[in-house]
């Protein structure tokens, strides 16, 4: 039975984004799939280990290109082109992470800005030679049909992404609820403390950090795969805001926030920019409008009063951890 | 107590840092000129109680009033500018001013430019005014934080722990400071000295995990030993 | 590489150090005093460089439009720091950062209502040249590097020699010694505000002859500006100067020998510096307020 309710939220959630499918072009269930495991890293990051970055496009460029180098000279499976995206994070995040996690939290925020920055320069100017700069490399055509579930067929990507999704949604929630949940919580609340425990807060850290920009990585990947190409335009400094916006949107450090705030961001996006050319505005005063009215955002405000709902129900309330 | 005499009243004040709950319930009341001290152990609140009464902490309930004007919806500038001065226990000067430059500061808050009574008091700051506060000692620091302090010959002092770590002989200039200085301003010292305490304080409240547990307003009583009990 | 180029590419090295030294000043005074990530800093930087153009346009001089620049970036940052900052000024890092973000973000919308996607020109206002060391060097550029040496000056006497400016210092150590003595520090935090608005708008403003005045120029110099504030470590107006100068020499002398590698030689120094010193060469630990 406790396994049941530590499932439900998961599955009722999950259980909506298939409903939705129903209801919703296949192109934009697709790109809010991508889009909330995107955001996922950055909401990790945030509400969970208390840095901000405002480089999460440096991640998902360092994936999309892991991926797409990988698909235009190598080979043509796109499995093996995620997992190539997926390494190349996992290594830059090994790399990066002892020296960034050190940095105090503004500190942090800005440096990883100026990764992005730098990425996407290197990408468009200074590797211009292999990564064919603005133009981008393109392999849409050449990717091979895979077994079980073809990634070149929207629909079945589809299924791909709800199933990683859902896995990565069970992961995240399995490690908040864990030691380690707990122990990246109170890092961010009191760092003095967790060392005083015995652990070392710079380990908790770094490891947080390589999962959650490798989580990035893999959405990197999967736009990768998804798109058929890869180009700079992916890492540019006006994206920097994307995931940010989105945690907020959803609810900074809830499990649920990056889904609800990407249906909503990209929903908002493809309706507005119909209607205004001019999303930034949008997204600007958006920004400070939820950051003044108390930050919670849509996914937060609403659960605890959903929580209410369900205990003047009767019915078990939820566990502590999902949210 | 006549209302004209009474400069500060403190009624069911209850304060928490953010959570967790801090001061409940808490009374007190100070007269023009009066010496009130606060003692109690680690954690008792009484540094909460006169931070927010300062104005530094909102209280989450209860009212604070002095001379008529009600202090809980001000901020902590105006408050000071009404001539509650706070010193808080963290012995902390603008380290890279002069001290000088740390008196200009009370100065200006306070339009009060004479600096004579400061010098009366503390001799030894007029030989320090071009040094850098950053490089006074703890009792040098103290003193330029009372003294820059009492610019503006405020009606009130909220000192937390003056005395704490310093030495004994500058202790007992800290006490004829004060002594003098209670013929003209009230005192409100929250200090872990009872000897100091007993010999100068009218009144002591003493504190407990957030609350009010005795108030000994009786000279008689003032006595270390009485004091004690409630630590 | 011969002298001429050198030389020139020093004084250009120069005068890119000072447009950083005007921005940067602004983040770190904000950030030494209220603890905050002024972000929007470069949304001021547009708004001075745009107001540049269209005053200049209007009016014949360009002078007068960076004049009109540095006014209109001052007020802007005055109306953003009643609005936004003035309620959220005790709220943490992170919080504050995303709402300048927000604001960055937002303020280069409404440039680009107003004004458009298509990059503005604007004409350099002495075209002349004057020959040092047998290299011609423009005499604008020089200007832009006077105007810097003059701002710091008038800077480092603000802070060491007005009451205000002691005021403020003593703020950046601890803000509640400086509001217990009664001074009103929202004043000092508007005051500060609205002078790292207007220097951002300066810079905005010297800057517009020499690049496109586009919408996203504030997110272009982003990373740069980033770089010279961590290097110098924020909250030290000389680590401010320092870095600055030190940055621009990196990006315009390492333009001459491989231009693109110019752009990431600061994130390299800065890398580096940040292993021996995570807060940058001067910077403070963080104290809270």
């Amino acid at each position: 039975m406790n396994i049941l309710r530590w499932w439900w939220g998961l599955l009722l959630a999950f259980a909506l984004v298939a409903i939705g499918r129903a209801f919703l072009p296949l192109p934009f269930a697709n790109e809010v799939l991508i889009f909330s495991i995107y955001t996922m890293g950055c909401n990790y990051l945030l509400g969970r280990v208390g840095f901000i970055s405002f480089g999460q496009p440096a991640y998902l460029a360092t994936g999309a290109y892991g991926a797409g180098f990988y698909l235009f000279y190598f080979g043509n499976n796109p499995y093996l082109g995620l997992l190539m995206g997926i390494a190349a994070g996992i290594v830059v995040s090994l790399i990066i992470g002892p020296l960034f996690v050190r940095l105090r939290g503004d500190y942090f925020a800005l440096v990883n800005l100026a990764l992005a920055v730098i990425i996407f320069y290197l990408m468009q100017k200074v590797l211009a030679d292999i990564t064919h700069g603005d133009n981008g490399l393109w392999y849409l055509t050449s990717l091979t049909s895979t077994p079980i579930l073809d990634l070149t067929r929207p629909d079945q990507f589809f299924i791909f992404a709800f199933l990683v999704a859902f896995a990565l949604w069970a992961f995240y929630k399995y490690l908040d609820d864990s030691i380690f949940g707990a122990l990246c919580l109170a890092t961010k609340i009191n760092e003095d403390k967790v060392k005083f425990l015995g652990y070392s807060s710079f380990g908790i850290r770094l490891f947080a950090f390589v999962i959650a920009n490798t989580t990035t990585a893999f959405a990197g990947a999967m736009y990768a795969v998804y798109l058929g190409f890869v180009s700079p335009a992916i890492t540019g400094a006006e994206r920097a805001a994307d995931p940010v916006v989105v945690t907020i949107l959803g609810g900074v450090g809830t499990l649920y926030g990056p889904l609800v705030g990407s249906v909503v961001y990209t929903g908002m996006k493809d309706v507005l920019s119909k209607i205004i050319g001019n999303w930034e505005l949008v997204i600007g005063f958006l920004l400070v409008f939820i950051m003044l009215a108390g930050e919670k955002g849509i996914w937060g405000s609403l659960a605890p009063l959903l929580q209410k709902l369900f205990t003047r129900d009767g019915k078990a309330p939820d566990r502590g951890g999902s949210r | 107590m006549s209302s004209r005499d009474e400069i500060l009243a403190v009624a069911g004040l209850n304060a928490a840092y953010g959570e967790s709950k801090v001061l409940f319930d808490v009374s007190v009341d100070v007269s023009r000129n009066q010496v009130v001290a606060c003692v109690g152990r680690n954690g008792a609140g009484k540094s909460t109680l006169l931070k927010t009464i300062a104005g530094f902490l909102k209280p989450t309930s209860g009212t604070i009033t002095s001379d008529g004007e009600n202090l809980v919806a001000k901020p902590a500038f105006a408050i000071a500018g009404m001539g509650i001065k706070y010193i808080p226990q963290d012995k902390k000067v603008f380290s890279d001013l002069t001290v000088r430059e740390n008196l200009e500061l009370g100065s200006y808050a306070s339009q009060d430019y004479d600096w004579v009574p400061v010098f009366d008091y503390f001799p030894k700051l007029k030989i320090l005014m071009d040094r850098k506060a950053g490089y006074l000692s703890g009792g040098e620091r103290q003193m330029l934080m009372i003294g820059r302090a009492i610019l503006g010959r405020p009606k009130m002092l909220l000192v937390d722990e003056p005395t704490e770590g310093l030495a004994p002989s500058i202790v007992m200039h800290l006490r004829d400071v004060f002594k003098e200085l209670a013929k003209k301003t009230a005192l409100v010292i929250v200090e872990q000295n009872l000897p100091l305490v007993c010999a100068i304080a009218d009144k002591i409240y003493a504190m407990r995990e957030g609350r009010i547990v005795a108030e000994l307003k009786e000279r008689a009583s003032i006595k270390p030993e009485m004091c004690e009990q409630y630590l | 590489m011969n002298t001429q180029l050198l030389i020139s590419g020093i004084i250009f090295g120069l005068s890119l150090g000072g447009i950083f030294f005007l921005m940067s000043i602004g983040l770190s005074l904000c950030f030494g005093l209220m603890r905050i990530i002024s972000l929007d800093q470069l949304l001021y930087y547009s708004v001075g460089a745009y107001l540049t153009y269209t005053i200049g346009l209007l009016v014949g001089d360009v002078w007068l439009g960076v004049i009109g620049g540095v006014v209109v970036a001052a007020i802007v940052s005055l109306l953003v720091e009643r609005v936004v900052f003035r309620r959220i000024y005790e709220r943490d890092l992170p919080f504050t950062m995303i709402t300048s973000f927000g604001v960055l973000v937002g303020g280069v919308g409404v440039i680009k209502y107003f004004w458009g996607l298509i990059p503005r020109p604007v004409p350099v206002p002495i075209a002349a040249q004057v020959d040092i060391i047998g290299t011609d060097i423009p005499v604008y550029r020089l200007v832009i590097i006077g105007v810097a040496v003059l701002v710091y000056l008038s800077i480092w006497l603000f802070l060491n020699r007005t009451i205000i400016g002691k005021a403020i210092r003593a703020g950046t150590e601890d803000c509640e010694h400086v509001e217990g003595l009664g001074i009103n520090v929202y004043r000092l935090f508007t005051i500060t505000f609205i002078i790292a608005g207007g220097l951002s708008g300066l810079a905005g403003g010297l800057y517009a002859p020499l690049i496109m005045v586009d919408p996203q120029m504030g997110l272009e110099v982003l990373a740069f500006i980033f770089m010279v504030v961590i290097i110098g470590g924020l909250g030290s107006i000389k680590g401010t100067l320092i870095s600055s100068l030190l940055v621009g020499q990196v990006v315009s002398l390492g333009s001459l020998i491989y231009a693109p590698l110019a752009q990431m030689a600061p994130f390299a120094v800065m890398l580096l510096i940040l292993l021996v010193k995570p807060t940058g060469l001067f910077g403070s630990a963080l104290q809270k307020r």
